[in-house]
C-alpha cells in the first residue's frame, strides 16, 4: 500500500528554505535504496528456503513410519535412486542441516541490512525531516 | 480552486489504489487457473490407472507411496478449494471494476465542475 505523504502548503512553508542535498546525502539515499532491494530479495530467498525445509521435515517424519525393507526412491539431480531407508534418512538429514545453515546465514544478513537501514533513516530524517519519505 | 485540485488528487490516488487491487486480483486468478488445469490433469491420469499401479507423491527429494483413495481425495479436495477461490476472486474483480467506474465518474464530475467554475473565477 502506498502511503504517499505529501507536504501540505502549511508544512511546506514551515520548512523554510529547501535543504541542500549534498553529495553525501545523495549517497546515503542511494545506499538506502540498494539495501532495500537486497532486503526484498533476501526475503524472497528466505521464504523459498523455509518452504523447502518444511517439506524436508515432513518427509523426514513420514519416513520414520516407513517399512525398513522398502527402498526409498530418492531424487538426485534428474534421476531417482532406490536407496535403503537408513541411507535416505542420512541424506535427508544432511540436506536439512545444510538448509538450516543457509537460512541462519540469510537471517543474519537480513539483520545487518535492517540495522544499516535504520541508521540511514535516522540520519536522513534528521537532516531532511518531512521532506523525505523513507517508508518501505 | 485549490479545493477542486485537492479533491482531484485524492480521487486519482483512490483510483490508482483500485487499479492496483484489480491487477493483483487478476494475477491471483490466473495463478489459480494454472493450478486448476494441473490438478485436472492429475485427476485424468488417476482415472486411467489400473488397480495394480502405484501412485507416488514427491515430498522434497523423496517419492512417497500413496494409497489411491488418499491421493484421489487430496486432488479432489484441492480442486474444490481452487474452484471456490476462483469464484470468490471473480466476484471481487467485478466489484473492483464497478468501483473503478464509479470513481471515474466522480473524477469527471469534479473536473467538469472545476472547468465551469474556472472562467467565472478568472473574471473576478
Amino acid at each position: 500500500m502506498m502511503s504517499r505523504r505529501m507536504l501540505t502548503k502549511e508544512e511546506e512553508d514551515a520548512m523554510g528554505d529547501e535543504i541542500e542535498v549534498r553529495r553525501e546525502d545523495q549517497d546515503k539515499i542511494n545506499k538506502f535504496s540498494r539495501l532495500h532491494q537486497h532486503e526484498l530479495s533476501i526475503e524472497d530467498e528466505l521464504k523459498a528456503k523455509n518452504k523447502e525445509k518444511e517439506e524436508l521435515d515432513d518427509i523426514t517424519s513420514e519416513l520414520e513410519l516407513a517399512d525398513e525393507d522398502d527402498t526409498v526412491p530418492y531424487k538426485i539431480g534428474d534421476a531417482f535412486f532406490h536407496l535403503q531407508l537408513p541411507q535416505a534418512q542420512e541424506m535427508l538429514g544432511s540436506s536439512t542441516e545444510r538448509l538450516e545453515e543457509e537460512i541462519s546465514e540469510l537471517e543474519d544478513k537480513m539483520g545487518n541490512i535492517r540495522e544499516e537501514m535504520t541508521k540511514l533513516k535516522v540520519e536522513l530524517y534528521a537532516r531532511f525531516g518531512k521532506t523525505i519519505n523513507l517508508e518501505t | 480552486m485549490a479545493d477542486a485540485q485537492a479533491k482531484l488528487q485524492s480521487l486519482s490516488e483512490e483510483f490508482t489504489k483500485l487499479q492496483q487491487d484489480l491487477q493483483e486480483t487478476v494475477q491471483s486468478r490466473q495463478k489459480l487457473e494454472a493450478q486448476k488445469q494441473e490438478n485436472l490433469g492429475v485427476q485424468k491420469e488417476f482415472a486411467k490407472l489400473k488397480d495394480s499401479e502405484t501412485i507416488y507423491k514427491l515430498i522434497g527429494p523423496v517419492l512417497l507411496k500413496q494409497e489411491r483413495p488418499d491421493a484421489e481425495s487430496t486432488v479432489n479436495g484441492r480442486l474444490e478449494f481452487i474452484e471456490k477461490e476462483i469464484s470468490r476472486l471473480e466476484s471481487h474483480i467485478k466489484e473492483m471494476q464497478g468501483k473503478m467506474e464509479k470513481k471515474k465518474g466522480e473524477i469527471i464530475q469534479v473536473q467538469s465542475s472545476a472547468q465551469a467554475a474556472g472562467p467565472q473565477a478568472v473574471k473576478a
